[in-house]
């Protein structure tokens, strides 16, 4: 963990007046990577561009943690027929609210980022992805790009250079899985969100059956800070394993919630005792949902020493996710909790998958049911073996999303789930 | 030659393909609801679930890698992989329900969890005893369920159209029904809608689902989601006798099955031919069932001195039939054959007429132009065009036909099964003059305007073979009787279960149901005993005779047609279309 967190600058949401208006970014170090490589092409073609993304090792941050250079050295070679970028900004996952903040503040980071991507992987249009109801959050962005046409940032010859790209939004209609990348690529085709079967990758087929890359918007963010001041500038934030800040959407029974950044890696009790301002009226801590509420949730005791990185969080037997911390305090009842996580997930299952479509049903029904005070201890077992059935037997991941929080927190935190439940009282043969 | 190993055993394939179809091709079984092998491919049922691995490949060396027992490291993928989604690879090593416990119990939990909302309605569904998922859940589910709660409740019957209806609380969702409107009928009339447990298939706000097509979603739907609103209710598909046939209300001629119980046809559902009609058939195809039950001629019949007309005997008919042909020339006969009859029934009805002295055959074609489409419909909707073309009768257009009539002035005019009246300029007046014979197997208003009419068996009774637009002969199977065949004589025949166990003096057999008819030929070898040029025992022996004189029909046979589902013939070869 970085010690000197506390003189951390903030570098994708700086304290800038008016940083989302095209004049003050611009004045502030703004669209300068993207002159940058369009100056000097034979520096930067766009292989050596992939190659110092990949250095920097810009891990995914929609979730999955992917390094995103190399998702973007994936893109065969250009065949003179189109290809994609589509930027996830559907932001679905409950306790996550991180990209509406780029939106709102500094939405030209994240197209000049996107503008670099498209060049690196010579891709002409770009579709940004964001769900409906960040209606607000889209006019922000729209006018930001609007402002980048009209200082020919976005559009035909970009910077006088024989580089064009087009960027268009398209508002989600509010379904969990159209964040999945590949259900995100039915519906931006204008289909309904069912997620594809891998392979083929995206890379090989994705909209409408050509090349596409799915990069998350606080990942393409990033990219105009490492073509700015380098790779091995970017390394050095965090821990070497997950470079960069990252920014921690920390909301729950805390003095302080917020959208904050901070480079990766940092200590969980740092940002939730210093950051956030500790527990709420002074409770105690109880539990901790690391990255959005797919990921296993932590008891406090389970949380010392570990850091938000996807390494240490793995050891710690959880998930960085999208770093959208939910911090729980002893009043929590987990049962309520899970029940309502898995409702949610019973009324987002896109219904594709027999496993998913009919096990988040059955846990929702099974956890209302242990709530509502009618659960036997069978029942127990009973959804540990529904959540052993679904995970790794769906398309695509929401099925073992809707399983980890029941199944960890079965685990975790039996003995409260044991309280709510009647004895299982067998017949006699 | 790439291989695969499936259960221990190792297989060679040729094409590039999927693990499930390979697994089909090659007689092995494995559950699926979701796959068809004419559609996409979504994976979204996870029925087909394998565990599979591919050998571990040692660049250095060029070879797979091996361990210490000297056999292949093979690399497991970290889920289980759906087969139908799972493309061949050389040397992958897949394990099926045969040989993994885990796969095996994956299999039945996918069945837990596709019942645990599935109403479990069998004793009231029509799909009941050829539903898969009654099947397999038989052959591969749990033993029971786990589920205690109340079931996802949705709508029942909902009259999507005028032939379908969906029952939303069976369906499994398998998407079969929207991806044929998607990617076969293209009228993308169906689609998915709401999410989760909650969803099922649905038109798009207050549309009709009226494609041509829509049948064959109730086909292909695994459950009972879909019926057929025509044939809900009617039969058990364990009463029902299964027998090939081929469409005859379309010029296509789509291979079929014919199902019939207690000698009524109760439904047609399409049959396999990958020349012809994939799995698929229109609508219309389906619904001419009803010509087949009703309104059938059933005996002859016989208007004395231009007054009503009555049912009488075969051998009045006969005699009748006699007296007026030695009355008249043969110049003073017309004859007009059928693109709605056979092949057989033509040819012999034609030698018949040639042995009199007739020399002018015609034939009314029944074209209706913009009634095709580019899938399974054809504008020409009769079943034997091109048969009756090839056999050298003359094309003859509706609004001729009452000119050839006014000049030639014929006294005595025969005509083979087409509703000539009804597609001509010719009305009963052109006729007046003449005694008219009307050879059909339904009451319209040709045969209503008729002297005569012998009853003959329709495409489901007899054996015969059609030619369809494409130039493809095809043949039919008795499947119904008449009350002159016997399933316990005939072997061509289908017997079911009530045929077997049913007596003529049990409450599901009705006598009535046998329709009083013959083929046309056997008429003619009735209006000829003793001769040697008519003495047929059976349309097998017609086609050997039609080979030996018409090049086209060479080699062409009843065995020949049952094993490759039709042969296509070269019509180039010696007719040439006489047009009048």
């Amino acid at each position: 963990m970085p010690n000197d967190w506390k003189s951390y600058k903030p570098l994708l949401l700086p304290a800038i007046k008016d940083l989302h208006e095209i004049s003050v970014y611009e004045k502030n170090n703004g669209y300068q990577a993207l002159r940058k490589i369009l100056k000097d092409r034979a520096m930067w073609s766009p292989q050596n561009v992939i190659n110092e993304v990949k250095t920097a090792n810009i891990r995914g941050r929609g979730g999955a943690g992917f390094n995103a250079g190399l998702k973007w050295s994936f893109m065969p070679e250009p065949d003179g027929k189109p290809r994609y970028l589509a930027c996830n900004g559907d932001e679905s996952e409950p306790g996550t609210f991180k990209d509406r903040k780029i939106f709102e503040f500094n939405p030209h980071l994240f197209i000049e980022g996107a503008i670099i991507a498209a060049y690196a992987m010579q891709i002409d249009v770009i579709y940004v992805y964001i769900r409906g109801e960040y209606r607000p959050f889209v006019k922000m962005l729209q006018r930001a790009i609007d402002q980048a046409y009209e200082k020919g940032y976005l559009g035909k010859k970009v910077l006088g250079s024989d580089f064009s790209v087009e960027m268009y939004t398209h508002m989600g209609a509010g379904a969990y899985i159209c964040g999945e990348e590949s259900s995100l690529m039915e519906s931006l085709e204008g289909k309904r969100g069912y997620p594809r079967v891998k392979p083929p990758f995206p890379a090989q087929r994705g909209l409408w059956g050509r090349p596409t890359t799915i990069n998350n918007i606080e990942t393409l963010a990033n990219v105009p800070l490492v073509m700015d001041k380098g790779a091995d500038w970017y390394l050095k934030i965090g821990p070497d394993t997950h470079p960069g800040p990252v920014l921690y959407g920390i909301s729950g029974h805390l003095k302080r919630p917020g959208v904050y950044e901070y480079p990766a890696g940092m200590n969980i009790m740092t940002l939730i005792n210093e950051v956030a301002g500790g527990i709420r009226e002074g409770k105690k801590l109880k539990a901790l949902i690391p990255g959005g509420s797919s990921t296993p949730p932590l008891r406090a005791d389970m949380l010392e020493g570990v850091s938000m990185d996807a390494n240490s969080l793995r050891d710690a037997g959880s998930m960085m996710g999208t770093a959208g911390m939910v911090v729980l305090d002893e009043d929590t009842d987990m049962v309520d909790l899970i029940w309502r996580i898995s409702y949610f997930y019973d009324h987002e299952s896109c219904g594709q998958c027999t496993p998913c479509r009919d096990g988040t049903g059955w846990l929702e029904k099974t956890l209302r049911k242990i709530k509502n005070g009618d659960g036997e201890l069978r029942d127990l077992d009973l959804l540990l073996a529904i959540c052993h059935r679904m995970e790794g037997r769906t398309i695509c991941a929401l099925a073992d999303a809707a399983a980890w929080p029941v199944r960890y927190s079965i685990d975790r935190f039996r003995d409260e789930f044991e309280r709510k439940c009647k004895k299982t009282v067998y017949a006699v043969a | 030659m790439p291989e695969i190993f499936i259960d221990h055993k190792r297989y060679e394939f040729e094409q590039p393909g999927k693990v499930l179809q390979f697994m089909l091709d090659n007689g092995m079984d494995l559950p699926f609801f979701c796959y068809h092998p004419s559609l996409s491919i979504p994976a979204n049922c996870r029925q087909c679930i394998v565990k599979a691995g591919m050998p571990v490949f040692d660049r250095d060396r060029g070879t797979f890698k091996l361990d210490e027992k000297g056999e292949r490291i093979i690399r497991f993928f970290p889920k289980l992989m759906t087969a139908c989604s799972l493309d061949l690879a050389d040397g992958m090593v897949v394990y099926t329900h045969h040989t993994d416990e885990l796969v095996k119990q994956a299999q039945a939990d996918n069945l837990e969890f596709i019942l645990i909302n599935h109403p479990l309605d069998c004793p009231i569904c029509d799909q009941a005893g050829e539903c898969p998922l009654q099947i397999l859940t038989y052959k591969y589910g749990p033993e029971g369920s786990r589920f205690e709660h109340k079931k996802v409740h949705k709508p029942k019957a909902i009259q999507l159209g005028p032939r379908v209806i969906l029952d939303a609380e069976r369906c499994i969702n398998c998407t079969r029904c929207v991806r044929f409107t998607d990617e076969i009928s293209k009228t993308h009339q169906l689609t998915i809608i709401s999410r989760g447990d909650k969803n099922y298939p649905m038109t798009a706000n207050d549309q009709v689902f009226d494609d041509p097509y829509s049948l064959n979603t109730v086909d292909i739907c695994p459950v009972g989601a879909l019926t057929s609103a025509d044939f809900r209710f009617k039969a058990r598909v364990w009463e029902m006798n299964q027998t090939p046939g081929i469409d005859i209300s379309n010029g296509k001629g789509c291979s079929t099955w014919v199902w019939t119980r207690d000698n009524l046809v109760m439904r047609i559902t399409p049959r396999f031919n990958e020349a012809v009609n994939d799995h698929w058939m229109p609508d219309s195809g389906r619904l001419s069932y009803r010509t087949f039950n009703e309104n059938r001629i059933s005996k002859p019949w016989l208007r004395p001195d231009n007054k009503e007309q009555v049912r009488t005997t075969w051998n009045n008919a006969e005699l009748t039939l006699r007296e007026e042909l030695d009355k008249v020339e043969s110049s003073q006969i017309l004859v007009i054959g059928s693109p709605h009859a056979s092949v057989e029934d033509n040819y012999t009805f034609k030698k018949y007429f040639e042995s009199l002295g007739v020399t002018d055959f015609y034939y009314l074609p029944h074209v209706v132009p913009g009634a095709g489409d580019d899938l399974l419909l054809s504008d020409d909707q009769a079943p034997n065009t091109l048969g009756v073309r090839a056999l050298g009768y003359s094309e003859i257009a509706g609004d001729k036909l009452p000119k050839i009539v006014t000049s030639a002035k014929p006294k005595l005019v025969f005509i083979l099964d087409d509703d000539i009246l009804d597609r001509s300029d010719l009305t009963s007046s052109h006729l007046e003059d003449a005694f008219t014979v009307y050879w059909g197997t339904n009451h319209n208003g040709t045969s209503l305007a008729a002297n005569l009419v012998i009853p003959i068996t329709t495409a489901v009774e007899h054996a015969a073979s059609y030619i369809n637009v494409d130039g493809r002969i095809q043949r039919t199977v008795p499947a119904k009787e008449t009350l002159y065949t016997n399933r316990r004589l005939n072997l061509e025949m289908s017997m079911g279960r009530l045929d077997h166990y049913g007596t003529k003096f049990d409450n599901w057999v009705t006598d009535a149901n046998r329709i009083d008819c013959i083929p046309a030929w056997e008429f003619i070898t009735r209006l000829n005993p003793g001769s040697d040029t008519f003495a047929w025992e059976s349309s097998r022996q017609i086609l050997a005779e039609i080979g030996g004189k018409l090049n086209i029909f060479r080699g062409v046979t009843y065995e020949q047609m049952d094993e490759e589902n039709g042969i296509q013939l070269n019509l180039e070869q010696d007719s040439e279309v006489n047009t009048v």
